[in-house]
């Protein structure tokens, strides 16, 4: 085996040896010409299927998305025959290469793959291979906002032009170029500052590129920036363009169904249509408890109250669930549920992540806030995606003196771009790579919440599945450049003196608030004026008073000319007058500066004004920060990187959304936002695009997720893929009228509710029948309502609800954690009560112990959908922690106070409580058991207890038992 | 053996339909033929458990233990002496290596290691002298010396040791192992943490988070006093019958509640997450009693004994919870010890004497009751450190330490499959860099999943779009050199 091995690679070598210039001959006369008639369709100048164009010698060394192409260390190994050989190239419905030029194609590897352009591949570089390298290492001091000694490495232009000394290179002579001198010499980029910077040395592979371009004459080629050009994209078929989700939606017509006496409206229609094909039908509707605990938890995320149970039970109304439906999506609690989900799909948190001090993120919570007020006003989906995509582009921000409450919801609105984990604002975390990190993840909230498809793998390679070039990707990653430049950084942090300059911080409130703001400021300073005058004031007399009781304890007969001596300027005194001054200054003067020292009156004066001072500058209104994107204009190119890799920049791409979404493959329409604009207007271009009527995407994207959180999964399950990759729709009629729906109501999310909740399909009982389990397990199809665990927030929120210590206070700075010494985090409450869980801290090291056990998520960079897991810690929690057990105790506290005398009563009423239902016979036998037992059990225990505590203990047990209990912790 | 395959919890919500049209187009195509002896279709959507799975291949190791060395170890002060750095001591080098130079103003020059070495077993492995248990035991240990990692900062280090890549919110690899393996114990998670009492380690419990993976699969701490888990005993004072007579009313409420619900299979899972809680308070506890050990075995691991005792003990218990079939066990210590910035010379010593005995004591307690050849025990750190001193702040070389350094670690492993006695890679004369043999991260990570009978491709979650792994994109060896 090993002889045979070194006979074929002796073999090889020779022939390896042998065809240098042969191998060369091969392929201008064999090679290429197959090439060109079997692979150009795809791999050409324009086209460049996989960033690949094999047309030419020099075009096929420079290799595609995923690196070289042709290995000249090992040739069989090369990706290109690899490709052919497994046949994996050319595609399947393509003409293939026959045997006899594979054979060729073979020979010529074997032969060293040589194309005869390697020699001279240094007379090909241009600007574009050396402009990314002085970007990278470079432009940081001598760039877009710094530019030492005057020196600009962003173009050739403003290379030649040089700074103080003089022009950075010199065509055709490397030796004497500046730029190398500097570099050579190890002065650049300087080695002390490169971590404070975050910049790496260049390295020599890079210098070797620099030199090779400048000796050969700088050679410079127009950049031309791929964008979409109106023509067919050669990178997309019409086939690929057929695919469901990427044609726009249409309204079908309402199908008929043989159940449709039990239709309430269009939904159900959709619905039992296929229920017809299955052989099902809708279950029977649920009683009324079940349909208002339901609605309750779906649209607030809270259960409601025995006197609204009470009250829609007996309304007689044919309406009443209609008006149930209405006084819910009123309710302003619908904000803190809804915009709960949203806050998932942002990522939302309140601190960066990734270093150890995972760092506090001040004003955060305003675009939390900001999210609920939406929700809670209807606020149309197309305005609210463009504002979060677009806020700081829609109207001018700039002026603080025309700062309406619109434009500043607008820039709040963009802190939906700034949720994902981000350590960039230290030196050592903060270089290139770290940075496109943090491009990359907000590309992903952006395309798994808002747009419904995967872009993330195209970020290294063309996508596998859907047809997403890695171009597109690209052009995306431009889009928002013009805020998010990994060469041109704003960090995470409050830095510097002013707002904006090196951090993400914007100083802005509506003009009115900024004006009372403004006023309190001045206020404040008056008052501390007042109060310093008014101390002065006094030094001054007490001052005055204590040198004239001094001197009016000396001897009456020079008390006058002591005076007169200390009156008198140094100068200008007689000997005598020196003589007195020297000799009475210390016991007669009062130095004012350490009058406290001396007249206790005094001190305590400066004492209390001090405070008084402190006080008043800690009464000042905060600073009005928001934190926030915004474009900044000057965008660095954005190059194609080839496998993503930061350091293997490939051709520039300008801004541009995926292709396979724009049939007539139109360019973006870029432009400023309005008069004055600092910013590119790409992001408004952007945000303009997804709201189009004809998006393939946005609306049922939306429409999908609102049907998923009533029905309990997605009509598309894969919520964040719509792609090839994704789940097929279960009922796509009925997802592209409602989507088209959707857009008809101005967007409005609380008109889809209505649709979704007076549905006959979601009023159905969630009983499973055998027919269900035979037909559709997974309830797919929607023969019946889905049981549904209650979310970590809901939970925790129910808890405190039920235990009456909930506190409605809505927005603000969030409420802090505490982390026990054992690692339990838990809320603070605040005067014996607590707010919704969606108002407590998002810590990313610290999600309160009870929320992290019910499945609530770390962001990262968002979560598109929880699980709901079944674990034995969810148990211990709810059994063994001393804060469950506390609220248990309030619930029984109000049950005993407020469920009547008898135990029977207070059962019930503890059972509506929590649970929503009547206890039926059997339940309220097993609990008064209990209850007599535990009477007992506690009595022996300690014989002492009066009555009252007894009766407290007992029902303790009982609501705790509750809490534990599946009928508080599902809905049905 | 069956091809276990992992797939996610979407590909769980679809139903054998829609597997099949997916699969038709071409994708999950490797996925198919395990598909079809799988059961998908019969099991209730929270197939997110802890029941044994069936492995890819025949495991080397059931269990792992990960004794994970917090702050950096130094690889050139511990089992790989270099002369030339003996030789150099005192010129410097600060320029060759700038860019990875974390604080540039503190560089100071090439730093000679602090102790001595010796040669040691039949394989003659190079010890320091400061772990003279160790040194006991070299010859069932494969130390990998070309290893190396891509970021010189904490925080993203550990990310990428514990993760696989440099950024929080991925699932550990204690994660991926109980998610691809279940666990033998259904009375004790599959996944146990053991921190230090005094005191979480940098990146606190993002170190062994589940990340996209159901959070089910995060580990759980175990702390060394007290309750051991969180809330895994009551919290507040009532007597035991009244507590019991409460959880009976539960049980009974529950099952009214389940009577009225045909079908609904969570709700028995529910009902049965009350009962390994009740389970585990008793299982825990026992796992942890460490007054069933002998007084031979409890000084063997240097308990009772300042400096190792809390080690010792961490060790001990990892022993006893791999002995009841807990999968995956990673120990930590308190911040970061072997983070030597400063005063190298004694920092070393500490973090020796702390550990040297413990860990050389589970490597020959396992042996000795024939736990080690299906116990993959692990050491290591984040990264390595840099060959040239870090001044303190006075400059005196006295109290010099090193910096980080990314190109080269050093690990080793033993037992479940390890080849003992052997010495894999190499760094450069002056130990600043893998050189030879070298090891990345993913290898390290894929080696430790095929001693486990799993394949690092294969052992997926589907999210994004994207089939999630270990080794993410990256390309992954097996490290085949070291196994047995």
């Amino acid at each position: 085996m090993l002889v045979l091995t070194l006979v074929a690679s002796t073999l090889f070598v020779g022939q390896q040896s042998l065809g240098q210039e042969n191998s060369s001959e091969l392929f201008k006369t064999d090679v290429l010409p197959i090439l060109k008639a079997k692979c150009a369709k795809c791999h050409n100048a324009d086209a460049q299927k996989g960033e690949l164009n094999l047309t030419g010698a020099n075009a096929i060394l420079d290799g595609g998305e995923s690196g070289a192409v042709i290995s000249t260390d090992d040739p069989e190994a090369s990706l290109l025959w690899e490709y052919i050989e497994s046949g994996e190239m050319p595609p399947e419905k393509s003409p293939q290469l026959t045997q006899a030029e594979k054979d060729r194609i073979h020979q010529w590897i074997k032969s060293g793959a040589k194309t005869g352009a390697e020699a001279n591949r240094q007379q090909e570089l241009t600007q574009l291979d050396i402009l990314p390298i002085l970007q990278l290492r470079c432009t940081v001091c001598h760039g877009t906002r710094v530019k030492e000694g005057d020196l600009d490495l962003r173009s050739v232009e403003s290379i030649l032009a040089g700074g103080k000394s003089g022009p950075a290179f010199i065509a055709g002579n490397a030796k004497e170029s500046l730029l190398l001198k500097r570099v050579h010499a190890g002065e650049m980029p300087p080695k002390q500052q490169l971590v404070r910077v975050s910049v790496k040395p260049v390295a020599d592979s890079e210098i070797k590129l620099i030199e090779d371009w400048i000796a050969s004459g700088a050679k410079t080629v127009e950049i031309k920036e791929d964008v979409a050009n109106g023509k067919p994209d050669p990178l997309i078929s019409d086939e690929d363009r057929e695919f469901w989700s990427f044609v726009p939606p249409v309204k079908a017509n309402i199908p008929t169904a043989k159940q449709s006496a039990k239709a309430r409206n269009a939904v159900d229609y959709f619905v039992m249509a296929k229920l017809d094909e299955l052989g099902l039908e809708l279950s029977p509707e649920a009683s009324r408890r079940t349909l208002i605990r339901r609605l309750y938890f779906d649209l607030l995320g809270l259960p409601p109250a025995p006197a609204e149970i009470a009250e829609f039970e007996s309304d007689t109304r044919p309406d009443a669930y209609e008006r149930l439906v209405e006084k819910l999506l009123a309710s302003p609690e619908y904000g803190a549920r809804w915009g709960g989900y949203w806050l998932d799909l942002a990522g939302y948190a309140d601190s960066e992540g990734l270093q150890e001090s995972d760092r506090f993120r001040p004003a955060a919570y305003r675009y939390r806030d900001y999210v609920i007020s939406s929700f809670n006003r209807d606020k149309s989906y197309a305005r609210f995606v463009m504002e979060q995509l677009a806020g700081d582009e829609l109207a001018d921000y700039t002026d603080p003196e025309n700062v309406s409450q619109q434009v500043y919801e607008n820039v709040i609105a963009t802190g939906f771009m700034r949720m994902t984990i981000d350590g960039t604002f230290a030196g050592i975390t903060g270089f290139v790579p770290d940075r496109l990190v943090v491009v990359g993840d907000l590309l992903q909230v952006y395309t798994s919440s808002m747009l419904g498809l995967t872009m993330k793998c195209a970020k290294c390679h063309t996508h596998k599945f859907d047809p997403i070039p890695q171009r597109d990707y690209y052009r995306l990653a431009a889009i928002f450049k013009g805020a998010l430049d990994e060469n041109d950084w704003l960090i995470p942090i409050r830095e510097g003196s002013e707002p904006g300059q090196r951090d993400r911080f914007m100083t802005l409130a509506p003009t009115e608030e900024r004006r009372a703001w403004q006023a309190e400021h001045d206020r404040i300073d008056s008052e501390i004026s007042k109060l310093e005058s008014d101390l002065e004031s006094l030094r001054h007399a007490t001052t005055n008073r204590l040198e004239k009781e001094r001197l009016e304890r000396l001897p009456e007969t020079i008390r006058g000319d002591v005076a007169t001596a200390l009156a008198t300027v140094d100068e200008k005194r007689s000997e005598i007058q020196k003589y007195l001054a020297e000799k009475f200054a210390d016991t007669i003067t009062v130095d004012p500066a350490k009058l406290a020292e001396v007249d206790e009156d005094f001190k305590k004066a400066e004492e209390s004004t001090t405070n008084q001072i402190k006080s008043l500058n800690n009464s000042r209104p905060e600073e009005l920060l928001v934190r926030a994107l915004w474009d900044r204009g000057a965008p660095s190119p954005t190059y194609i990187l080839k496998r993503g890799d930061y350091l293997t920049p490939g051709r520039p791409v300008g801004p541009g959304v995926p292709s396979i979404l724009v049939p007539d493959n139109r360019p973006l329409k870029v432009q400023p936002g309005f008069e004055g604009s600092p910013g590119t207007g790409r992001r408004l271009a952007l945000a303009k695009w997804m709201v189009e009527e004809d998006h393939p995407l946005t609306a049922r994207v939306m429409v999908n997720r609102i049907w998923r959180y009533h029905f309990g999964q997605g009509i598309v399950r894969t919520l964040d893929d719509f792609g090839i990759a994704g789940a097929r729709p279960t009922h796509q009629e009925l997802l592209d009228w409602l989507a088209v729906e959707f857009m008809q109501h101005g967007w409005s999310i609380k008109h889809m509710h209505r649709l979704m909740l007076l549905s006959a399909t979601y009023r159905q009982q969630s009983l499973i029948r055998d027919e269900h389990l035979d037909k559709d397990p997974e309830n797919l199809y929607l023969a019946r309502m889905s049981i549904r665990r209650l979310d970590a927030e809901s939970l925790r929120d129910s808890l405190l609800s039920v235990s009456g210590l909930l506190k409605k206070e809505p927005f603000g700075k969030p409420d802090t954690v505490t982390r026990r010494e054992d690692g339990l985090v838990t809320s603070n409450g605040q005067n014996g009560g607590w707010r919704r869980s969606i108002f407590v801290m998002k810590r990313r090291t610290e999600i309160p112990t009870i929320l992290a056990n019910f499945d609530r998520p770390r962001m990262s960079p968002n979560c598109i959908d929880r699980v709901t897991s079944t674990v034995a810690p969810q148990a211990l929690q709810l059994l063994n922690n001393a804060q469950v057990k506390s609220w248990a105790e309030s619930f029984a506290a109000r049950v005993i106070s407020e469920g009547g005398n008898t135990d029977a009563q207070r059962i019930s009423y503890a059972y509506v409580l929590a649970t929503s239902y009547q206890p039926v016979e059997s339940e309220l036998e097993i609990t008064q058991q209990a209850i007599d037992k535990l009477r007992v059990a506690w009595k022996t225990d300690s014989p002492d207890m009066n009555d009252e505590e007894l009766t407290a203990k007992v029902y303790t047990n009982l609501c705790h038992a509750l809490f534990n209990s599946a009928s508080f912790v599902y809905v049905d | 053996m069956t091809k276990q395959t992992h797939n996610s919890g979407t590909d769980q919500l679809m139903t054998r339909r829609n597997w099949f049209d997916r699969t038709a187009t071409g994708l999950k195509a490797a996925a198919l033929a395990s598909l079809l002896k799988e059961d998908v279709y019969g099991e209730s959507r929270r197939v997110f458990d802890f029941k044994p799975r069936d492995t890819h291949f025949e495991p080397k190791a059931k269990s792992v233990i990960h004794l994970f060395m917090n702050g950096g170890p130094s690889q050139m002060d511990l089992f790989e002496p270099k002369s030339e750095l003996e030789r150099l001591h005192g010129k410097s080098y600060f320029e060759k290596i700038a860019g990875e130079v974390e604080n540039p103003t503190a560089a100071g020059s090439l730093l000679r290691a602090p102790y001595g070495f010796s040669q040691h077993g039949e394989s003659g492995a190079h010890v320091s002298e400061l772990m003279p248990h160790l040194a006991t035991v070299v010859d069932e240990i494969a130390f990998i010396k070309g290893m190396f990692t891509t970021n010189l900062t904490h925080e993203p280090a550990l990310f990428k040791i514990h993760s696989g890549q440099e950024r929080p919110g991925l699932p550990s690899l204690g994660a991926w192992v109980t998610y691809g393996l279940g666990s033998e114990n259904q009375n004790l998670p599959a996944y146990i943490v053991l921190d230090d009492p005094a005191g979480l380690p940098v990146n606190q419990t993002q170190s062994w988070q589940s990340g996209f993976l159901p959070p089910v699969y995060q580990g759980t701490r175990f702390r060394s006093t007290g309750a051991p888990v969180l809330n895994l005993q009551r919290e507040y004072d009532e007597p035991d019958n009244i507590t019991e007579l409460e959880r009976q009313l539960i049980s009974r409420l529950d099952k009214v509640h389940r009577s009225k619900r045909n079908g609904q299979l969570e709700l028995d899972a529910r009902i049965a997450s009350y009962e390994l809680a009740a389970r585990m308070q008793l299982a825990t506890s026992d796992a942890l009693d460490l007054s069933q050990e002998s007084q031979e075995t409890l000084d063997m691991y240097g308990i009772g004994d300042g400096a190792s005792d809390s080690y010792g003990r961490r060790c001990l218990y990892a022993r006893r919870l791999v002995e009841r079939g807990v999968r995956f066990v990673q120990l930590f210590i308190n911040f970061q010890i072997w983070d030597n910035h400063t005063g190298i010379a004694a920092g070393l010593k500490n973090c020796c004497d702390r550990t040297d005995q413990p860990v050389a004591a589970l490597i020959r307690d396992l042996k000795q009751r024939g736990l080690l050849d299906d116990t993959l025990v692990v050491w290591g750190g984040e990264f390595g450190r840099l060959p040239i001193a870090q001044l303190p702040a006075d400059k005196n070389e006295k109290n010099a330490g090193r910096d980080h350094n990314k190109n080269a670690m050093v690990s080793f492993m033993a037992g479940g499959g390890i080849k003992g006695g052997i010495s894999y890679g190499a760094t450069d004369e002056l130990g600043f860099a893998a050189v030879e043999d070298r090891v990345g991260v993913p290898d390290w990570h894929a080696t430790i999943l095929h001693l486990l009978g799993m394949h690092h491709e294969e052992l997926f979650f589907e999210r994004n779009g994207l089939k999630e792994r270990l080794t993410s994109v990256n390309p992954a060896r097996v490290v085949h050199e070291i196994l047995a």
